[in-house]
Formats: structure tokens, sequence, C-alpha cells
């Protein structure tokens, strides 16, 4: 049927059949650059929100980031 | 295959787990502290719950045999499965979940959206958790028959017994403590499978270089990401926009299982902290579970199953004593599963459904003990329902299509529901049942409609785009709620407490 032969191609993203697979990598370490600079983004009153006396291991900035960097590096060697 | 140092490790394993579950009932006094631990758990706590929760019995035979079949691209469903979207959920969902005091998900689609979502979404969770639970005990007895050649029925009244009887008197608080344990327990045990493991292969270097000259079939069993026309299950599109984007968002932000226990943290900062917690030991799971298949590929190559890669591996590296403590470690893995899905579901019940629609103004303590009833019918309908998975084969296929059919059209909701005010209640409806009706569809004709073999990455993300379509185009046809009743409901509509703070801060 006509519907089918249309949808096929758009819903197993046969348009990205092009992409090498090293354009496929970067596009996951772009993805977590930019989730890194999202929580670089985030304000400093919502990070330390609920703490009574805050130190610099409460920032949950710095724990983020410590956990992205780990995946890029694992995303970068495999 | 155990000997008596082993039997004798697994024993006090049960026996401790149960004393350290029975230690907490002396916290409960109200069904606050049944359900959400009275609101008083640190994160590291709730984050290692969170892990141990997310990883079953089966997922060590299983994990390790993709592993020994595809490679490490399996891994992609711990790390970007879970990483990004537990960000996602500790600075943007979870604040607002937690300050609006709340003990379901789908009380928040209710107070977002209505109360029509609320029910759809609830009674989803409980029909999924209900029949999931048989499931998990069938599938897990049958693997320690297999692996120990203990009686099926044994392996299940003895872990319903444990887990049954913790998760009635300690609530939330003893499921969370009790998973702490457990997770040091898995820890352990899949670091010495590993290192044993590594030490006959001659470590990384000798595992790599191994498998790699055993052929062309081996040559892509060190790649996370493949092609789109890869063989495979796990091409890099359905990973990006199926796993990534969709599901595992829809796993840590929409699952009652997971979330709840952030809603139990004691703070605001507890919430958010406990989920980055979780996404760093994370990060480990699949170096624990996923290349002891590999290190099977080494020393027991061309296994015609591979879910045996993870057994022959026991059997062939791991001395007395330590056999046992990776069987504790299994059985580590189906408590800290059953556990969650016994109070989390008592919860929904109770919450959404019992309080809402049966019985509205009772006593406090007469939720607390529906609460704990709902949890021993639940854990027998788990056991009685057990042998039905054996019976009709189609009940795990049936259970896990109708979860998928599921998480892509309730995430899409609960995103447009925290990040766009514009969104209406018949919208939220109509993303909702349309998104799972696209699925449906999708499910029926996936012979027709896609090329790769089990295409559930892909359903889940063109039921999620249909899902934001659907609620977007009804929601501009509808009328909104005023922005004083989406305060504390939507990104970017603060309290004033929150402005406080804000100024408090920056002074």
């Amino acid at each position: 049927m006509l519907i089918f032969d249309w949808l096929e191609p758009v819903l197993n993203f046969d348009w990205l059949r092009a992409v090498p697979l090293a354009g496929a990598k970067a596009v996951f370490l772009i993805l977590f650059v930019i989730i890194g600079l999202l929580v670089l983004m985030v304000p400093k009153w919502y990070i330390y929100e609920g703490v009574e006396r805050p130190r610099w291991w409460h920032n949950l900035k710095l724990w983020a980031l410590g956990v992205l960097l780990m995946i890029f590096v694992t995303y970068y060697v495999f | 295959m155990l000997s008596g140092i082993d039997y004798f490790v697994v024993v006090a394993y049960l026996v401790g787990i149960m004393l350290l579950g029975l230690y907490f009932r002396k916290f409960i006094h109200s069904s606050k502290d049944f359900f959400l631990a009275g609101r008083t758990l640190p994160f590291w706590a709730i984050g290692m719950s969170i892990v141990v929760s997310d990883i079953g019995a089966m997922d060590f035979v299983g994990v390790a045999g993709q592993a020994y079949r595809y490679g490490i691209a399996v891994g992609n469903f711990d790390w970007l499965g879970s990483v990004p979207a537990m960000l996602l959920a500790a600075f943007v969902f979870l604040p607002y979940f937690w300050k609006a005091g709340l003990y379901t998900i789908p009380e928040y689609l209710g107070r977002r959206y209505n109360d029509y979502v609320r029910t759809v979404a609830s009674l989803t969770w409980i029909i999924f958790f209900a029949f999931d639970l048989g499931i998990l005990f069938w599938a897990t007895a049958v693997l320690l028959k297999t692996l120990l050649g203990w009686p099926v029925w044994f392996s299940i009244i003895a872990t319903a017994g444990v887990v049954g009887l913790y998760t009635f008197f300690g609530g939330l608080a003893a499921v969370v403590m009790t998973d702490v344990v457990q997770m040091i327990i898995m820890f352990v045990g899949g670091t010495t499978v590993l290192f044993l493991g590594f030490y006959h292969v001659g470590g990384w270097s000798g595992l790599v270089e191994k498998i790699t000259a055993m052929g062309p079939a081996y040559q892509d069993h060190f790649k996370l990401i493949m092609p789109v026309d890869t063989r495979t299950p796990f091409p890099w599109t359905g990973i990006l926009f199926g796993l990534t984007f969709v599901m595992a968002n829809a796993y840590m932000i929409g699952n009652q299982a997971i979330i709840q226990r952030c809603f139990a943290a004691k703070s605001v900062w507890h919430a958010k902290a406990s989920m980055i917690t979780g996404a760093f030991f994370k990060m480990f799971i699949p170096v624990l579970v996923l290349f002891p298949g590999l290190i099977a590929i080494v020393l027991h190559p061309g296994l015609e199953d591979g879910d045996q890669a993870l057994p022959m591996l026991i059997r062939s590296v791991l001395p007395p004593g330590l056999t046992g403590l990776l069987f504790a470690a299994f059985l580590a893995g189906l408590m800290s599963s059953v556990d969650s899905i016994l109070n989390s579901t008592a919860t929904l019940w109770t919450k959404d459904i019992y309080q809402k629609f049966i019985r509205k103004d009772a006593s406090d303590h007469h939720y607390l003990v529906v609460g704990r009833c709902t949890t021993v019918a639940l854990l027998i309908f788990g056991v009685i329902t057990a042998p039905a998975s054996n019976l009709f084969p189609g009940i795990y296929v049936a259970v896990q299509t109708f979860l998928s059919f599921f998480q892509g059209p309730v995430f899409s909701v609960l995103l447009l529901g925290i990040f766009w005010p514009r969104a209406t209640q018949w919208g939220g409806l109509a993303g909702v049942v349309g998104g799972i009706g696209a699925a449906a569809f999708m499910h029926v004709f996936k012979g027709r409609l896609f090329t790769i073999e089990d295409p559930f990455l892909y359903v889940s993300w063109w039921s999620f785009v249909t899902g934001v379509v659907l609620t977007v185009v009804v929601s501009l046809a509808t009328k909104p709620y005023s922005g004083s009743r989406l305060v504390g409901l939507v990104y970017g509509l603060r309290s004033k407490d929150d402005k406080d703070i804000e100024e408090a801060t920056q002074c």
C-alpha cells in the first residue's frame, strides 16, 4: 500500500543512512558537550537549594560534569 | 554446583537481608513513613537503590549473553540509556516533583492535566508491575534451577518470603536500605568474576587481541556505535532517538519504581544528588555485567546459546565461596527489583486509585493498612501467576510490548507538561491515548513498516513524536489553565519560596 511505502524509509531513518559511523560517533560526543554546557548554565541558587551551609562539594555541577567526562571518554575510546 | 561454604554464604545473605529490612519496621508510624520513608533518605542510599533496582538477576545472564553475541554495543543501554536521562531528571524534573510533595508520577499528571490522565497512567503501571512480578519470580527461579538445581518453588517461596516480610513491615526505608547492601554484594560478586576472568585471558589487551583474532564475525565486538543497517538490534539511530531521547527518560523520570525513592529524599538537594550518584554508579554496571560475556568468548568459544556464557564462566573461574557470593548477587538482583515493584505498586494503588475513587477521607492509619494489605495481595498474585509465564510464554512478550506502547506517549506529556505552560488537560489526554494507539498500530504492522528485526526503539521514538504532535495540536485548540494554577508544576513558573531562595543566594 502507498502509505506503507511512504512510511517505511521515514520510520527506519533511511534518510540518515549516508551518515558515516565517525559522524554518528561525533553526534553522541556533541550531545555530551551540549549537556555539559547546559549543566554549566544552571543558576547557583538552584544548585545549592536545600543546603543549609553550602560547601564546594555540594556543587552538583561538579558531580554532573564528572559523570559526563566519564561517559565522554568511554564513547570517545569505543 | 555449590559447595558447603557457598550454601552458607547464600543462606547468611538471605537471613541478613531479612533482619536488616525488619529493623526498619520501628520507624513506620504513618502512610508517609511507609510510602516515602518519612522523607528522610540520604542521597547516597537512594542513588545506590536506583541502580540496583534497575538490575535484575536475569540481567547478569542476559546482558552477558548479548555481549557474547553482539559485543559492547549492548552497554549503550546502561550508559546512554541512563546518564543523560538521570541528569535531566536531577536538574529539571525532580526539584518540581519533590517540592510538590508527590507520592506518585501519575499524581503529577493529575495535577498538571486531569484525573483521566492520572488514572490511565496509574492503572497501566499497576497492571504492568503486577504481571511483571510473576515473570520475575519464574524467570529467576528457572535460572537458579538450571544453575544450582534448586526446585523452582523453593526459589520462589524463599525469595518471596524474605522480600515480602521486610517490605510489609519496613516500607520504602527497608527497600532502599536493603538495596544498599544488595548493591555492595552485586558489585563485589561482579568484580570478582571480572578480575578472575581477566586473569585467565591475559588482561584487557589479551582479551582484545584474542577476540579480534577470531575473525570477521567479531570485528564489531568493541564498537559502541553501530551503523543504521546493522544486523544487531542496536543501530545508532535507534540508540539516539529511541533509547537516549525517549526510553531512557521515560524509564528514569516516568517509572514509579525508580523515581519514588527520590521523592523520599530528605531535601531537594538530596533528591537531585541521588540521581547524579545513581548515574555515577550506572557507569560501572556494563563493566560488571557485560565484560564477563566478552571473557567467555575467549574461554568458551562457539556456544550456540549466548545465555550460557556466564554460567560457563562461573564454572571455569570461580573457586568455592566466591560462587556462593555471586549467587547471592543474583538473588540481590531479584529481590531488589521485587521489593521496588511491591512498594511502588502499593503506593500507586493506595494513592491514585483507593484514596481517589474508593475511600477519600479515611484516617492516615487506614491508608497505611491498605498499603500493607496491597503489598501482601501483590506478593500472593506474583507467586500464583509465576507459573503462567511458563504455561503461556506469550505473557512475557505481551507485558513488555504493553510497556513499550506506553513509555513514549507518557514521556511526551511529562515533557510538555513541565516545559510548556500552554499544554492543556485535553491535549495531555490526547497525547497519551493517541500515542499508545500509534504504538499499537506500528506494532501490528511492524513487519511492513520496519526493516530491523525487533524495532522497539523505533516504536518508542515514533509513538513519542505522535504524543508530542497530538498534545500540541489539541492543546492549541482547547482552553489552557491559568498561570497561577500551574505554579510549581511548570519549569520557570516558580513559587514565592523559590524566588526568596534565589534572592537570598544572590545576596
